[in-house]
């Protein structure tokens, strides 16, 4: 089975710093896939990097087997790919509803549109109370659904999520984790998630890979990753305590 | 001195005044016949002058003679006043700094044994160490270190006092058994006050013979064994390090490696101690490239691995640099190769080769040196394992003349080395003066110098097995002796004997596949088997370029080492190989270790090689697999 999505040896820079340092990657059809990583490990301009905001230098982008590095960011969306971007995003002066009406600016199926707007409704009831409310005066959560919504709105064959617990209670991310969950299992939304919250990232994904300095320093199923004492003590924060029970000093990452 | 019957002709070496005849006895350096008495001489003459740096918040920060003895004294008496006696060991787990320095003269001068534990080493390796040299007095870094101490499952019973160098994060550590530096200084004054005079007094005890300092040497089969080196040792080791290498009184170095092992221990401490250079430590082992280009040291010691790596670094920017770069680097690249080749006949260069290298100098070279921090170098040394001739070529085509020598902490790290007007590629240079050569029947390279060491602690089975009948020290390795050049072709212990009955030297093999860029090191297998096969270890680096360069998709280390290309490109580098050696000694087989070890690991030693009996056990279903 070929893959939805490959990533091949893309290197993307910014000016003269190099962000991305040659990444490969797989999104399987139906998956649901978290690529990890501290601030400025190169997640964000990873998605960036797919959704044609920007072009990589090197390497390939295989959506569906064909290259999609260096498209236009609207081609992309009309390929099937939507990113839903970090810090929300939404258009703060739209109502609920206009704002995943934009979602759908590429779809002409005016039936099938508002089918899919009421499945965003029953996926997030409160964006149905308020769909005459202007966004910019939604909570964070909502303004995050509401970011979610709009990208599902173009049925997309792959989402890009970047950080969706960014700013959000560990109440509401659960939510929406649990959300983004059910998407997956009963609509088949395959997604790539970026996420410096690695506990609720790796519940929800099947494969995950670990970024660090641009680089991919680790990759394999949620589980295994889960496992992985490195990825317990640096992103999970399972303290080792040590013997004197007040350990402040770190070891060194192996990524094994 | 005059305990000594009859003195020895001296003469004086920069600015040092040593034996005239290398190896007569007593082995004095300025006068002085333990490194103790020379440690008090340099501090005595110029209490002021620079002794060494250290970074602090950024910045760097220089240090006195006169600061060195003060605090070495302090921790001397200190220890004294704690109950230290003459001849008991103290085992220092630090990384480098200056304390490490004011540590190992101050346990020396009050008669103790300075031993090192590397801070990579793990709690059971530092349990082990700490009970077999009966150590009552632990010096440790920090935090980390001391967690792994409290780790030792038994508590470490015979450790009586830990001295713990830095307090960040330790301020709730209260403990009878724990003390800070401070608190070492501070018992150190009250004694000094108490007893004006005791210091220099135990410094006058110390004998040439007595046990100075203590190195574990990684044994690759069973538990490290301690090998004791005596003032006399290390003395006859600064005499041959002023004759041949260029440290030179104010010469910047810079200290990286770790001081328990005897290469930077000579070279950051006895050296500079000799020949009054500033020792510069570097932050971290993860910043020396950046605090090498900020000392641009006069003398650059490293092992092969160092020295690989900042050709690594040049070559990835010399492929990512603009055409014209490209073009300039490749010009004065054949300039440089012709030059380094010329110096290495002996043959005059011509005129257009003089005014290419000029061209070459102008444009490339001397930037790339500053960009290396290589710029002021004098004389760069390469040791502690094997190194390629290509790259030492690459060095001399450069201007950074780099020169391999060889030895051991059983001799003090002294044995051979290439001069700078007198270098043969792929040798290890000539004895240096006061060490005598020979090839045992064997074909054993044995030595004998008063830098021989007095033998295992505890051990006098190995070290009896150590020297042959007639007293000479059996090095373990075996090489060729030609007109005085020794080639080292291997280990004793490691040759391999094939089913065929064949016998194989695995180093040679071995040293032929580092020698590749993508290949980091590699243990070739084989005994009582059919076939040669081989674990390699590859270079991330080089083979993640050459990934990238041919689109070879890859996540992590393990898929970058289970890409075909790059088993590919492995094969052929092993294939090259194979090609230079007999049809017995060609490898089969290979396998990649895809995991990335690290010095923490088993399998590596602290100078990053890797350990053949380790490799062999934790990688038996790799082996297994090839023999299937």
């Amino acid at each position: 089975m070929t893959a939805l999505l490959e990533i091949r040896n893309v290197e993307t820079f910014y000016g003269p710093i190099m962000a991305l340092r040659g990444v490969s990657l797989e999104v399987q059809k139906g998956q649901v896939v978290t690529v990890l990583g501290a601030n400025g490990a190169g997640k964000t301009t990873l998605l960036k990097t797919i959704s044609g905001i920007m072009d990589p230098e090197k390497g390939q982008i295989l959506f569906e087997g064909t290259d999609i590095a260096g498209w236009e960011p609207h081609r992309v969306v009309r390929a099937g790919i939507v990113h839903v971007p970090e810090g929300r995003e939404v258009f703060p002066l739209l109502t609920v509803e206009e704002n995943l009406a934009l979602g759908a600016y590429t779809r002409s199926d005016r039936a099938e549109v508002s089918r899919d707007r009421d499945l965003v409704f029953s996926y997030f009831p409160i964006l149905a109370e308020r769909r005459r409310q202007e966004a910019g005066t939604l909570s964070g959560g909502q303004q995050q659904m509401l970011a979610i919504g709009r990208g599902l709105m173009l049925r997309p064959k792959l989402m890009l999520l970047d950080e969706p617990s960014l700013g959000l209670s560990p109440l509401l991310t659960q939510e929406i984790f649990g959300i983004l969950r059910r998407l997956n299992k009963d609509e088949g939304v395959t997604m790539m998630v970026v996420e410096q919250n690695a506990a609720v990232a790796l519940d929800l994904a099947d494969q995950g890979y670990v970024l660090e300095l641009g680089r991919i320093v680790l990759s394999g199923s949620a589980e295994r990753l889960a496992a992985s004492e490195d990825i317990q003590s640096f992103y999970l924060g399972h303290a080792n305590e040590g013997a004197r029970g007040e350990r402040r000093w770190k070891r060194r990452k192996t990524w094994r | 001195m005059t305990r000594h019957e009859a003195i020895p002709q001296q003469e004086t070496v920069k600015g040092v005044s040593i034996n005239a005849v290398p190896g007569t006895r007593p082995v004095l350096v300025d006068g002085c016949d333990t490194i103790s008495a020379l440690f008090r001489l340099r501090c005595a003459q110029d209490p002021g002058r620079l002794a060494h740096r250290e970074k602090t918040l950024g910045i760097w920060r220089a240090f006195t003679w006169g600061d060195y003895w003060a605090h070495a004294k302090w921790i001397g008496l200190g220890l004294r006043r704690l109950g230290l006696r003459r001849g008991e060991v103290v085992q220092i787990l630090s990384e480098d700094r200056k304390e490490w320095l004011y540590a190992d003269q101050g346990i020396q001068g009050v008669g103790g044994i300075a031993s090192g534990v590397y801070t990579t080493d793990s709690s059971a390796q530092l349990a082990y160490i700490l009970q077999d040299s009966a150590c009552r007095f632990l010096i440790l870094e920090n935090e980390e270190q001391l967690d792994k101490f409290l780790e030792i499952p038994d508590g470490a019973p015979g450790v009586e006092k830990v001295i713990i160098l830095d307090d960040e994060g330790l301020h709730d550590l209260h403990d009878e058994r724990f003390l800070f530096l401070p608190e070492l200084y501070d018992l150190g004054k009250r004694e000094e006050a108490e007893h004006p005079g005791a210091f220099e007094a135990e410094i006058d005890k110390a004998r040439p013979d007595d046990v100075a300092l203590l190195i574990y040497t990684s044994g690759t089969t069973g538990p490290p064994k301690g090998a004791m080196l005596t003032h006399e040792n290390i003395l006859l080791s600064m005499q041959a390090g002023l004759r041949e290498l260029s440290v030179e009184p104010g010469s910047e170095q810079l200290c990286f490696l770790p001081l328990c092992h005897i290469f930077e221990r000579g070279n950051s401490v006895y050296f500079p101690m000799a020949a009054r250079s500033v020792v510069n430590f570097a932050e971290s082992p993860e910043t020396v490239f950046e605090n090498l280009r900020e000392v641009s040291p006069h003398t650059f010691s490293a092992v092969p691995r160092v020295w690989e790596k900042v050709f690594s670094r040049v070559t990835i920017l010399a492929q990512e640099a603009t055409w014209s770069g490209r073009m300039a680097y490749g010009l004065a690249m054949k300039a440089g190769f012709a030059r380094a080749d010329a110096a290495a006949a002996g043959r005059p260069m011509g005129i257009g080769l003089r005014l290419a290298v000029a061209l070459a100098e102008a444009a490339v070279f001397r930037n790339l040196r500053q960009l290396l921090g290589l710029d002021r170098l004098r004389q760069g040394i390469s040791g502690a394992a094997p190194i390629s001739p290509a790259l030492l070529r690459w060095y001399h085509a450069i201007g950074v003349p780099v020169c391999e020598g060889y030895g051991m902490t059983e001799n003090a790290a002294t044995c051979t080395v290439n001069r700078l007007h007198e270098a043969r590629l792929g040798t290890v240079g000539r004895a240096m003066p006061g060490v005598e050569l020979r090839i045992a029947p064997d074909g054993e390279i044995q030595s004998r110098s008063l830098a021989n060491f007095k033998g295992y602690l505890n051990l006098p089975d190995k070290t009896a097995e150590s020297y042959s009948a007639d007293g000479w020290l059996r090095t373990g390795d075996i090489g060729r002796l030609e007109d005085g050049w020794l080639t080292i072709t291997g280990r004793l212990k490691d040759i391999i004997i094939t089913a065929g009955g064949k016998n194989i030297t695995p180093a040679e093999i071995e040293s032929r596949l580092k020698f590749s860029h993508y290949i980091a090191d590699a243990v070739v297998i084989g005994d009582r088997r059919k076939f040669l096969t081989a674990l390699i270890m590859i270079d991330q680096e080089n083979v993640e370029r050459f990934a990238q360069d041919n689109r070879v998709p890859f996540s992590d280390f393990a898929s970058l080492c289970r890409a075909q290309p790059v088993q590919d490109l492995i094969r052929a580098e092993v294939d090259a190989v194979n090609r230079e050696f007999a049809r017995v000694e060609q490898i089969k087989d290979f396998r990649l270790i895809d995991v990335l070890l690290t010095a923490e690991d088993d399998e590596l030693t602290a100078t990053m090689k890797l350990k053949r009996s380790f490799v062999e056990k934790k990688h038996k279903a790799l082996i297994d697999d090839m023999y299937r």
